[in-house]
């Protein structure tokens, strides 16, 4: 027989608020209902809306570990990639959302654990010690990461420098990272607009990297950050059904 | 008594003269409890002062709590066990792990519900049945992932909770088949209850030598015969009235029964200790602040239930004179 390898949940003994801010949270039965509905929904939305398309669906993992990575233009860029993700293991995914937009207020807290099953990530304090605990997460194997390694939505429509904390939480492991592009999200639903506009849009889904062999310190961080940016960057345009090789896009 | 009054009619709550006692009775304690902690308030170290205090709130809820169902009429008493019964479910497979392995802790909810519409349903063979049924559907939904790793650790997870909050609960609930059920749970919850106080009086002031210390250090040998004696003697004393003119009311019966409960229940609150300090957790959850969870106060219960049950049962009865199978039809 194997060894025993059930462990309490990480967030026993926390109240329900405490559940909610802390990046231990795992969720129930009840969640896990809603968020039936309220993903069945999301798709729905994004299909007949956007009309969004996929390419490379086969990258994506059927089990966690794993980290999804892609490039940040809007709010509709965590639906569209977590929409395409295993139903069966919804309830490990975890979207990393910044903790000062939707930790903040008790309503917003509520729809980002609640329906996006979201883990806070507090801006200002992202260092070694809040990465360690995410970390730990995708080396227990229980979880896998919904992020966006720019840190924040890009205002200009172009990608952003990647920071380096997505090399935290993978460096010396073999926890795969699939890269992604998301095309038109800009278009559709800019930071400053707060409805989306019925644009169509693209996702592209890259070959999962691993970095095993990278330390776990600064430089090799640094290394992680950069050599994920050119994986989703080279992914750009691929999409397109002409296939041409577009610049990202800046409009 | 006729089947609806037994379910919904809250007017015959005390037409029995012993719900109205222990209700009485439970009510004068808990109104004398903070009289008596304001008198001796002073004597007492400070933190012995807040624990005693925190105890007595939290018994003013479950009081509320345990009884109102009771009171109010056996589909309460279904429904709060019922509910009762998912929530320490949930606790469970939230302490254990169990969780994360969603179909398990899925088909062992839908299980309990199962089980509790048989137990509503006053379907005695269904019941019966479900506790191999149970474990079957178990075993077969550790399965379906694939997956053989940890599978019997899975599948022993979920037949434990099944056994504990399906088919031993249940039991609980199912004495509400009975007319007299309001005197029986009653009797069973007020001694279950006693047996820990009894414990904690007895023990604080006589412990020394401690009954099983790595398991329970805070259990003493003292404290463990006091609440075997004063709860089997409260059994025999409050069961003179439960069950005057059957079989059960004969002083030998009365006195097994008050054995039964008052040694299950130290027994319940040790397996629950194990599996605790095996899991490495102080408590099961937070529904009770400064308390633990629910389990940490039903663990006695859960154990006692089908052990009376089946103690009552043989020279009495369970619900004999009510009738079966009210929602599914058919013969019993």
């Amino acid at each position: 027989m194997k060894t025993w390898k059930m462990k309490p949940a990480r967030d026993l003994g926390l109240s329900e608020e405490e559940r909610q801010l802390s990046v231990n949270r795992e969720s129930g039965l009840f969640s896990g209902v809603v968020r039936l509905f309220w993903w069945t929904l999301v798709k729905l939305y994004l299909r007949v809306v956007h009309r969004l398309s996929v390419r490379g669906r086969g990258n994506l993992p059927h089990e966690t570990p794993f980290v999804v990575i892609a490039n940040h233009a809007s709010h509709l860029d965590v639906f569209i990639l977590a929409s395409q993700l295993r139903a069966t293991i919804r309830a490990s995914i975890f979207p990393i959302a910044a903790g000062d937009t939707f930790f903040e207020t008790r309503s917003a807290r509520r729809f980002a654990t609640l329906l996006l099953n979201a883990l806070p990530m507090w801006r200002r304090n992202c260092g070694r010690h809040a990465m360690n605990d995410l970390r730990e997460r995708l080396v227990d194997g229980t979880s896998a990461f919904v992020l966006f390694p720019e840190g924040t939505r890009t205002r200009s429509g172009a990608i952003g420098r990647f920071r380096p904390g997505i090399g935290m939480l993978v460096a010396e492991t073999d926890i795969p990272i699939i890269p992604c592009w998301i095309e038109g999200a800009h278009r559709a639903l800019p930071p400053k607009r707060s409805l989306p506009r019925p644009t169509r849009l693209r996702l592209v889904i890259g070959e999962p990297i691993r970095f095993p062999h990278i330390p776990n310190q600064r430089d090799g961080w640094d290394q992680i950050a950069a050599e994920c940016f050119a994986a989703v960057e080279a992914l750009a345009g691929r999409g397109s059904k002409r296939g041409l090789q577009s610049t990202p896009m800046a409009q | 008594m006729n089947a609806h009054d037994r379910l919904f009619n809250w007017r015959t709550a005390f037409d029995h003269t012993v719900p109205l006692w222990i209700t009485a009775a439970a009510g004068a304690m808990l109104l004398l409890c903070p009289l008596i902690l304001l008198a001796i308030q002073s004597r007492l170290r400070a933190e012995t002062n807040t624990e005693l205090w925190a105890r007595w709130k939290s018994w003013l809820v479950l009081a509320l709590l345990m009884a109102g169902p009771v009171l109010l009429g056996a589909a309460w008493v279904f429904g709060a066990t019922l509910l009762l019964s998912l929530a320490c479910c949930r606790e469970y497979v939230r302490a254990t792990g169990l969780f994360r392995e969603r179909l398990i802790w899925w088909v062992l909810t839908l299980c309990i519900i199962v089980t509790f519409f048989a137990v509503i349903d006053h379907w005695y063979g269904f019941f019966m049945a479900l506790a191999p049924l149970s474990i079957g559907v178990i075993a077969v939904a550790g399965i379906v992932r694939d997956h053989p790793d940890g599978y019997i650790q899975r599948v022993a997870l979920g037949v434990f909770g099944y056994m504990l909050f399906g088919s031993a609960l249940g039991h609980f609930a199912y004495f509400a088949n009975d007319a007299a059920f309001r005197q029986i749970l009653l009797l069973l919850i007020l001694s279950v209850e006693m047996n820990d106080v009894f414990g904690y009086l007895v023990g604080k002031p006589f412990g020394h030598r401690r009954l099983i210390p790595k398991t329970s250090p805070g259990k003493t040998v003292a404290g463990a015969f006091g609440s075997v004696i004063l709860t089997s003697a409260l059994v025999v004393w409050v069961g003179e009235y439960v069950f005057a003119g059957t079989v059960m009311a004969g002083l030998s019966h009365r006195i097994g029964l008050g054995l039964i409960i008052s040694v299950v229940g130290i027994l319940g609150d040790l397996m629950l200790s194990s599996i605790k300090r095996d899991l490495g957790i102080k408590d099961m959850g937070t529904t009770f602040p400064g308390h633990g969870g629910l389990l940490d106060r039903f663990d006695s219960l859960i154990l006692v239930a089908p052990a009376a049950f089946h103690f009552i049962g043989y020279f009495n009865g369970i619900g004999l004179d009510q009738p079966v199978r009210i929602l599914s039809g058919g013969a019993g």
